[in-house]
């Protein structure tokens, strides 16, 4: 199989929409739904610290609040984690 | 919001019933020997909690608190300012023996409550804790 710049540059002009990034905004994709949902866990919890030592609200519902945001940094941050690390192996890869 | 954590939103509900409860014995305790006073119950009620995926009826909530309609205790005192033609007067009809048992079995279930919320917290964490290995 021959190889020249015509062939090579259409594969190029080929793969380019695959790296290209979505046409969509982040907040559109399901990583962005995610990202936006955590944001909100942790800023509840944050609105329902203040409240609570203005003397404002119940300290139940903050430990409730804060358990959950505890709960969704762990988990964001494991998620993190495997991601970071399935990069790592990609790039240790011998090519 | 998943199910571990609508857990935690009931627990934490039942523990502030029965926190608004054990609010209503220690008024109870303290106006024990107020002539007139009449002891202060709470009755508990299903209730929404906000949030999605919550039903009508999923958490707990101490409803309007109402004043138990027993007799007042008849105290014999002659002496005492709001006395009547026959020395009497009327106390409060605060058992103490009632309240203190009321007291122990809120802190019962507040203690059941706090445990399963414990419980419910640890199950998330280990499912995550799965992730890490």
């Amino acid at each position: 199989m021959d190889l020249n710049a015509t062939l090579a540059a259409r594969s190029y002009g080929a793969a380019r929409p695959l790296t290209s990034p979505a046409p969509e905004g982040a907040a559109q994709t399901q990583l962005g739904r995610f990202a936006e949902t955590f944001t909100q866990t942790l800023a509840q919890a944050e609105t329902r610290a203040q409240d609570v030592m203005a003397g404002r609200g119940d300290p139940h519902v903050l430990v409730a609040a804060l358990t959950e945001a505890q709960l969704a940094v762990e988990s964001t941050r494991a998620v993190r984690d495997k991601v970071v690390e399935a990069y790592l192996e990609i790039l240790r890869m011998p090519v | 919001m998943s199910l571990l954590s609508q857990t935690l939103a009931v627990s934490a509900s039942g523990m502030q019933a029965q926190a608004q409860r054990i609010r209503h014995v220690s008024e109870n305790i303290a106006n024990s020997d107020t002539p007139g006073y009449r002891r202060k119950l709470v009755p508990f009620a299903p209730a929404a909690i906000t949030g999605d995926g919550f039903g009508q009826r999923s958490g707990v909530a101490a409803g309007r608190m109402y004043l138990d309609q027993r007799a007042l205790a008849q105290i014999y005192d002659p002496g005492h300012i709001l006395a009547d033609a026959t020395g009497h007067y009327q106390g409060s009809n605060v058992d103490l023996m009632i309240e203190i048992a009321d007291a122990r079995e809120a802190q019962r279930s507040y203690d059941a409550n706090l445990r399963l919320f414990d419980q419910a917290r640890q199950m998330s964490q280990s499912l995550i804790g799965l992730l890490r290995k």
